[in-house]
């Protein structure tokens, strides 16, 4: 096809200036004199999430596009510095919604490898399950997100019935529906009865039973695969490049998962697969995360069959009544100082590698610094070049293939 | 007294018109009788119950038109949600089941301010909502409905469609006159959807008339002995997926996709203009089933029931096509949304060669019939 | 140990048997609903025994030892004098984030997790709540008369009960040995007696021999709530376990 061009002057309405766009005003000029079109996206779309895209498309195809994140940024870093080490664990548990399991199993680590403190066996396993089950409930999310992405509205509200499942189980365990801050320094708050671990097992047969159905309705949906295969390729190399991490650098080809290369917690005890894809399409993105849930079910049940009997805390935490923190919590947790030094953590969490980096002072009750490095930040500039060369409709299909979640990327 | 009985007898003139094609319905027919005694009244109660006008005011016209809409909103809700593991609708009038949820909705859309923003052209911008109801209303015109019909011809098929598709039309200029970046792209959209679905579609009811052998739905329906859906189901296959695309239902839901360009051309309009606007692709939906159950499912075929009279047929017509639209409402719970290129790919690629191979069943069963 | 996934392949009747599975899954569930709603004001959801729900508060119990005001994340306890000069906490529920560090902190189980998770509050001054009101249950308009548990079999299965449920919960003492403070390195003590002053309950004594300040402590009346240890500069004072008669077995 070919292009001609006018050499006209245009002047971008003024309007641009008071928008606050975060892009240079030649970015503007050159899109208008070029004839592409400018299309602002967010935050009050419906396929944006908390986040602008600014997309600049030549006919319906994306040539570029900015993302201007920071719209749900919380400072969470500055505000750890004003808070004691363990209030912090409510505090870094908000970026992710359902995950909370991996959010603060990072962040308390860097605390125990600080503190020197070795966590009872039967803690160890709890907390894999939590972390297990909150990798579940966020691919349910991210699917049903993805479906809603796709105008799959039964694809939307079905995994989010599912992730009631998961729900249920964490309030049963820690008392409150999504934000347990039940992982703290030497184990968890409390101990599980059995009632709960026999729940837990049929909870997932039944979970297993209505992810067939969401299957054949959503994931082998022709449409669904339609819109998803070879939209939004990046290859291994363009991954590892961009810095792609978790399970969407998985569907890349790269077999690299922080439960396998630097294990924690329960996970070299059990038997598991890491789960790659080929393709590195939103498709196999999908795929990948689907599969991992297969992988999550399978672990969990590993995980309740093997819980061993004892402590749920470290005895160098609380000298009596190691299976219940209550009433002792702050003789526990009020006074830790960490030794000088910086100790840092990774974490696979449900969407990536999770970071936590500690830094003390050696004499404060809070830390000096805390950096914390969310996958969702680590991935939205894979998630931007993905989108180069597609239309304009498969926007919101990467969008969702990624799962980006701006709360944990802004943090 | 010259001046009165003058008006007396132009009204007795005018009264002779309507009573010469009154609608007969023997469950209402002593009350007719008495009102038409009434002098003043009379005229009334006749036009009324004149059979054109009957047909496009009360049933299957204007409000006919307006209860099922009340009632697809309702049901879709209802029956999405039974597919989704919820509820759906039910605090608006618990008792009966929310069955009132869209009128409450309607409500509240007449409450709400209309909004013309500043770029827009504000004339065309409230004028086309209005002035869409006509592609609407003016196809009633023409199809029947067995007891009673508006203007009957040889050519009402043609004729009805022809005046559908002037919808997209409105569409695409409510789109240029809300001159907003992602009414344009929705424009741009349904105009793309009109090529992909309007070819096949017409091929499909072509064939259907070619089976017939006749485009006047009078004899359409009374040689539909088995239904039109059983003689030529590929025709029907192609009428259904191109009904999907006309009326943007998903999968075909592109121009207004919510989540990729906010409501497409509709994206600036608010308050009852906003609901006057979303109502539109549901009215040509009901348009459009009411011509696919003439064209397959017999029309206004059924049992006769003495009592209703006249009105026995346009009721079998009302509740088949309210069927159909039950239907079709369902399928936005079993899909995602297609892509642009892929939909325009359906429509040319496989749909397109469904419809000829539709054309050619009907002229193999045409052929048949005439040996 | 690793597993590959890989995408279906294309062809028209691997995705005409997809329309056609989607199709016939959606009409199963159209003739079988598999609803979990639970109709919230005219049911309850039924939650375990360790909700953590409105906090409920029995100044009977209390020590005032301001272990939960201390480790609230979100600074939303703050405590109140009532007129003997002892201090009570009292919740700003529009701080709150129910993570209940203070429930776990409170040693005498004077604070205590609730069911109530619905409480509607006029205004946002009136979310900041006194210790005397965190005695009285709030006044909840309950329209319910049924609970709705979650069970799962093969299936998740709504097990409804028609009972009236209480959201009040019994809570034990947590296990944990008393403790009391003890004077035991006195002579680090100055002589400042801000442990005597900052007593709830006067447990402390001081005696003057010549120079040096001697300190005493009540044991019938030290609650153990630690205010004077963290107050102490110089760390004369220790809480220490003390094990009670009867404890022996």
């Amino acid at each position: 096809m070919k292009e001609y061009s006018l050499d006209i002057s245009v002047t971008p309405p003024k309007e641009y200036e008071s928008y606050f766009v975060p892009v240079p005003k030649e970015f503007l000029e050159d899109a208008y004199r070029s004839d592409d079109f400018v299309v602002f996206t967010g935050p009050q779309h419906g396929g944006s999430g908390h986040m602008r895209l600014i997309i600049r498309v030549k006919g319906d195809f994306i040539v570029e596009v900015i993302p201007d994140p920071g719209y749900v940024h919380r400072s969470m870093e500055k505000l750890a510095e004003n808070r004691l080490y363990i209030q912090n664990i409510p505090l870094f548990e908000r970026p992710s919604i359902i995950d909370f399991g991996n959010y603060n199993l990072g962040y308390v680590r860097a605390i125990e490898d600080a503190l020197d403190i070795e966590v009872p066996e039967r803690a160890r396993y709890l907390r894999t399950i939590l972390a297990e089950l909150g990798r579940i409930g966020t691919h349910l999310y991210d699917a049903g997100i993805l479906a809603v992405f796709l105008g799959h509205t039964t694809g939307f509200m079905w995994p989010f019935a599912l992730r009631e499942y998961i729900v249920e189980i964490f309030t049963r365990i820690t008392g409150t529906r999504i934000t347990g801050s039940f992982v703290v320094p030497g184990g968890v708050r409390r101990d599980v009865d059995e009632k709960t671990l026999d729940m837990i097992k049929r909870m997932l047969n039944a979970l297993e039973f209505r992810i067939k159905k969401f299957e054949r309705v959503f994931i082998r949906n022709p449409t669904t695969i339609a819109r998803l295969k070879g939209v939004g390729t990046l290859t291994k190399e363009e991954a590892v490049d961009y810095g792609v991490v978790g399970p969407f650098l998985r569907a890349c080809g790269v077999e690299y998962d922080v439960r396998v290369v630097e294990p924690y917690e329960a996970y070299d005890e059990i038997d598991w697969d890491v789960v790659i894809g080929e393709d590195g399409d939103g498709y196999t993105r999908f795929l990948v995360r689907v599969e991992e849930v297969g992988q999550s079910i399978n672990m969990i049940r590993q995980l309740v069959d093997n819980l061993p009997e004892g402590d749920v805390l470290s005895d160098s935490i609380i000298s009596f009544n190691r299976k219940d923190i209550r009433g002792s919590f702050f003789e526990a947790y009020a006074d830790i100082v960490l030794p000088e030094g910086e100790y840092t953590t990774l974490t696979e969490a449900a969407r990536g590698t999770l970071l936590y980096s500690v830094i003390s002072d050696g004499e404060s009750t809070v830390p000096y610094r805390v950096r914390i490095v969310t996958p969702g930040w680590m991935y939205l500039k894979g998630f931007m070049e993905a989108c180069k060369g597609h239309r304009l409709a498969d926007l919101q299909a990467i969008y969702g293939s990624f799962g980006y979640f701006p709360p944990e990327a802004d943090r | 007294m010259a001046e009165a009985s003058l008006i007396f007898i132009l009204l007795e003139r005018i009264l002779s018109i309507f009573t010469d094609e009154l609608i007969n319905i023997p469950l209402i027919n002593p009350a007719v009788e008495m009102l038409l005694k009434i002098p003043f009244l009379n005229v009334i109660v006749a036009f009324i119950l004149w059979k054109p006008i009957f047909h496009v005011l009360i049933l299957p016209g204007l409000i006919g038109m307006t209860l099922v809409l009340l009632f697809i909103i309702y049901f879709e809700r209802k029956i999405t949600a039974r597919v989704q593991w919820r509820v759906g609708p039910k605090e608006v009038s618990r008792r009966t089941g929310g069955v009132i949820q869209a009128l409450a909705d309607g409500m509240r859309y007449l409450f709400q301010e209309v909004i013309v923003h500043r770029d827009a052209n504000a004339f065309y911008f409230l004028q086309f909502p209005l002035i869409s109801f006509l592609p609407v209303l003016l196809p009633l015109l023409f199809i029947p409905a067995g007891g009673t019909y508006g203007i009957r011809t040889i050519y009402t098929i043609p004729a009805a469609l022809a005046l559908i598709s002037l919808i997209p039309v409105f569409i695409v200029a409510m789109g240029w006159a809300s001159n907003s970046k992602f009414a344009y792209i929705g424009s741009v959209r349904e105009a793309f959807m009109y090529f992909a679905y309007e070819i096949p579609f017409l091929l499909a009811v072509v064939a259907m008339i070619v089976l017939y052998q006749t485009s006047d739905p009078f004899e359409i329906v009374a040689k539909q002995w088995i239904p039109g859906a059983v003689m030529n189901p590929v025709a029907f296959l192609v009428f259904f997926i191109t009904v999907l695309i006309a009326t943007s239902r998903l999968p075909f839901d592109i121009p207004e996709a919510d989540q990729e360009v906010a409501f497409g051309p509709y994206v600036e309009y608010s308050g009852i203009i906003f609901g006057l606007v979303m109502m539109l692709p549901y009215e040509k939906l009901y348009l459009l089933s009411m011509i696919s159950v003439i064209l397959f499912f017999g029309g206004w075929n059924g049992p006769e029931i003495a009592i209703l009279g006249d009105l026995a047929p346009v009721i079998y017509l009302y509740i088949k096509t309210i069927v159909f639209m039950c239907v079709v409402s369902l399928a936005r719970s079993i899909y995602a949304r297609y892509r642009l290129d892929q939909s325009l790919r359906l429509g040319w690629g496989v749909v397109f060669s469904m419809s000829m191979i539709a054309l050619i069943i009907s002229v193999g069963w045409m052929a048949w019939l005439r040996l | 140990m690793v597993k590959v996934v890989k995408s279906p392949k294309d062809g028209l009747i691997r995705s005409a048997a997809g329309h056609l599975r989607a199709i016939t899954e959606v009409a199963k569930v159209v003739v079988s609903p598999g609803t979990i709603t639970v109709h919230y004001p005219r049911e309850r959801r039924k939650y375990p025994e360790n909700f953590r729900g409105m906090i409920m508060f029995d100044m009977d119990e209390c020590i005032s030892c301001f272990r939960c005001a201390h480790i609230c994340p979100a600074n939303a306890i703050q405590m109140y004098p009532d007129a003997e000069g002892r201090y009570f906490p009292g919740i700003d529920y529009a701080k709150c984030i129910f993570c209940h560090f203070c429930v776990d902190s409170c040693p005498t189980a004077a604070l205590k997790q609730s069911k109530i998770h619905d409480v509607a509050y006029r205004d946002v001054d009136s979310m900041n709540v006194s210790p005397e009101q965190m005695n009285t249950i709030p006044e909840i308009v309950r329209e319910d008369s049924v609970t709705v548990e979650y069970d799962f079999e093969k299936d998740i299965q709504l097990v409804r009960k028609k009972e009236f449920e209480n959201l009040l919960v019994e809570v034990e003492k947590p296990e944990r040995p008393e403790f009391k403070a003890v004077p035991q390195y006195g002579e680090n003590c100055i002589g400042c007696r801000l442990c005597m002053f900052s007593c709830p309950v006067n447990a402390i004594k001081s005696k003057l021999e010549e120079t040096k300040v001697i300190l005493e402590t009540d044991y019938e009346r030290c609650t153990g709530c630690g205010i004077c240890v963290r107050i102490c500069p110089t760390e004369v004072l220790i809480l220490t376990p003390i094990e009670r008669e009867g404890d022996h077995q």
